[in-house]
């Protein structure tokens, strides 16, 4: 589950908080469309939730556990559980595809020879398994885009954040995509996917966050308030 | 396939930068330790001696004279005893009263004292035997000398583990900078595996371990450099080690380099092997310090 109860976020050397006054709740194993114009804050929610920045205030939870006052090891061990597909893929380019992938599992100390099972079936299944021993920097945009898919998938995550996921796959793919998520939120996965398109979002109608001006808006989530 | 935690270390100039230390730090054992040795041998020397003056212008001088050299033969703690000649005295003094026209004839108004030199043990209670024997000669102890020569032995040697101290210093600052500018060139690379929840010790361990390695190696080869000059200190150390032969610069068989550098105390030989493992040690520290500070930037 996540809650946030009147959580704001200001990165330092800015002014402003990017986010303010954000009170919402995921049950575990729903699914959220991450709805908003550019400069919403879609992105600075996602990195709220994948405990890449700090609450300036307010409380939020996290898979149950208080993030406001945690030790490191506590949020350590949250991000493990918490898988996230970038926009900007965050893949390490002088690593090739398959350590990049198994990163999630070797982090958990998982054996080399299970690591090498699941990452190639998640690879073969994202049809990028070919690429196992390429750098990403020598891939396309949208392998590029499944190797980050992968990575999140990988760990089999309690939290699922996606960020456009499917800006460089084509429809197929998406398709599948979508019906993986779907996988996962039957598996007891929270899904939340930050898109603007919204073809998808007609596609696959969700309950959804809208977000305006840093905050909610108060005419387009009165029902997970 | 290799198991990837984290980003390493990237310094191609770490194992040069650790080899020019070592080779300071020893060049700087290797001087501690001849300064070592060259301080006791002159303390050694300065405290076992004494000068004896013996005025010549006093009732009976010969036959008092010699009495006291019988007395202070007789003592025990006294190894050696000398009795410079008059024209010794004469040579000694020629820098401040000028050489004799006729050596046989003296200085004109002027009498030499006798002058004994004796060399002694510690304990030896020279100052009243000499004192009962014969009070109007004059004792001058050169443990003044000695305490002296320690002192600045001290110091001496105090300098030199001052230059180790230092250069270990400067080899940590060296290999901190190393790491620092290691981890922001791979900043994005240590923020991803940071955020998929890679713990801090995880991460800097990782790079740690190669600052260890890259460190060691640099000792490794610091030593090598090292050798030729290690080589020919012991041919110089050669002589004073009553040493039949003086053993080759550059020995072409193993045999041959262990003869030339047992000549070396062995303690230096073991501080000598025991720096690649201390580079490596200072390496592990430094870099597991300046990772964990740079990490508590993350959230």
């Amino acid at each position: 589950m996540i809650r946030l109860r009147d959580v704001s976020l200001k990165p330092a050397g800015v002014g402003q908080p990017v986010l303010h006054g954000m009170t919402l709740t995921i049950p575990q194993g729903e699914f959220r469309w991450l709805l908003g114009p550019s400069g919403a804050g879609k992105s600075s929610l996602l990195k709220l939730l994948t405990l890449g920045a700090k609450p300036a205030s307010g409380q939020m939870d996290i898979l149950n556990t208080p993030v406001t006052g945690a030790s490191r090891s506590t949020l350590r061990n949250l991000r493990r559980r918490i898988g996230f597909v970038p926009q900007d893929y965050r893949l390490i380019g002088e690593w090739n595809v398959f350590d990049n992938v198994a990163l999630p599992l070797r982090l958990r100390g998982r054996s080399e020879r299970d690591i090498r099972q699941e990452v190639f079936a998640v690879l073969d299944w994202l049809d990028v398994a070919p690429h196992a021993h390429s750098r990403p920097t020598t891939l396309s945009g949208g392998e590029q885009q499944r190797v980050a898919i992968a990575r999140a998938l990988i760990g089999r995550p309690d939290i699922l954040l996606a960020d456009e996921p499917t800006n460089a796959l084509e429809d197929s793919q998406a398709r599948r995509l979508l019906a993986t998520f779907q996988e996962l939120i039957d598996l007891g996965t929270t899904v939340i996917v930050a898109t603007h398109n919204e073809g998808l979002v007609r596609d696959a109608p969700a309950p959804s966050i809208m977000l305006r001006d840093g905050t909610l808006d108060p005419h387009a989530n009165e029902a997970i308030a | 396939m290799s198991r990837r935690v984290s980003p390493g270390l990237r310094s191609g100039s770490l194992p040069l930068l650790v080899a020019l230390m070592t080779l300071l730090a020893g060049l700087a054992l290797a001087g501690l330790t001849g300064v070592q040795a060259l301080a006791d041998g002159w303390a050694q020397a300065a405290r076992s001696a004494a000068t004896i003056e013996i005025p010549t212008d006093i009732p009976n001088a010969s036959d008092r004279t010699d009495a006291l050299i019988h007395a202070l033969k007789a003592l025990p703690g006294v190894t050696n005893l000398q009795k410079l000649s008059t024209d010794k005295v004469q040579d000694l003094l020629a820098p401040w009263l000028g050489q004799p026209t006729d050596a046989r004839k003296g200085l004109p108004g002027l009498s030499l004292p006798t002058v004994l030199i004796v060399a002694h043990t510690p304990d030896a209670n020279l100052g009243s035997t000499v004192h009962d024997t014969l009070p109007e000669a004059i004792v001058q102890e050169d443990m003044q000398w000695g305490q002296r020569l320690e002192h600045l032995g001290t110091s001496l040697v105090g300098c030199a583990w001052l230059a180790v101290v230092l250069i270990a210093a400067i080899a940590v600052l060296s290999i901190g900078i190393t790491v620092r500018r290691s981890v922001a060139a791979q900043k994005r690379a240590v923020e991803i595996v940071h955020s998929l929840g890679a713990g801090d010790f995880t991460i800097s361990s990782h790079i740690a371990g190669r600052a260890a390695l890259l460190s060691f190696m640099g000792g490794v080869a610091g030593l090598v450099l090292l050798t030729p000059l290690t080589t020919s200190l012991a041919t110089t150390l050669a002589p004073f080690t009553h040493q039949a032969t003086v053993p080759s610069t550059f020995p072409t068989t193993l045999d041959g380099w262990w003869t030339t550098l047992r000549i070396l105390p062995l303690s230096l030989l073991k501080e000598l092997g025991a720096l690649p493992v201390i580079a490596a040690l200072l390496g592990w520290i430094t870099a597991q310090g300046v990772v964990l500070v740079w990490l508590r930037r993350l959230p």
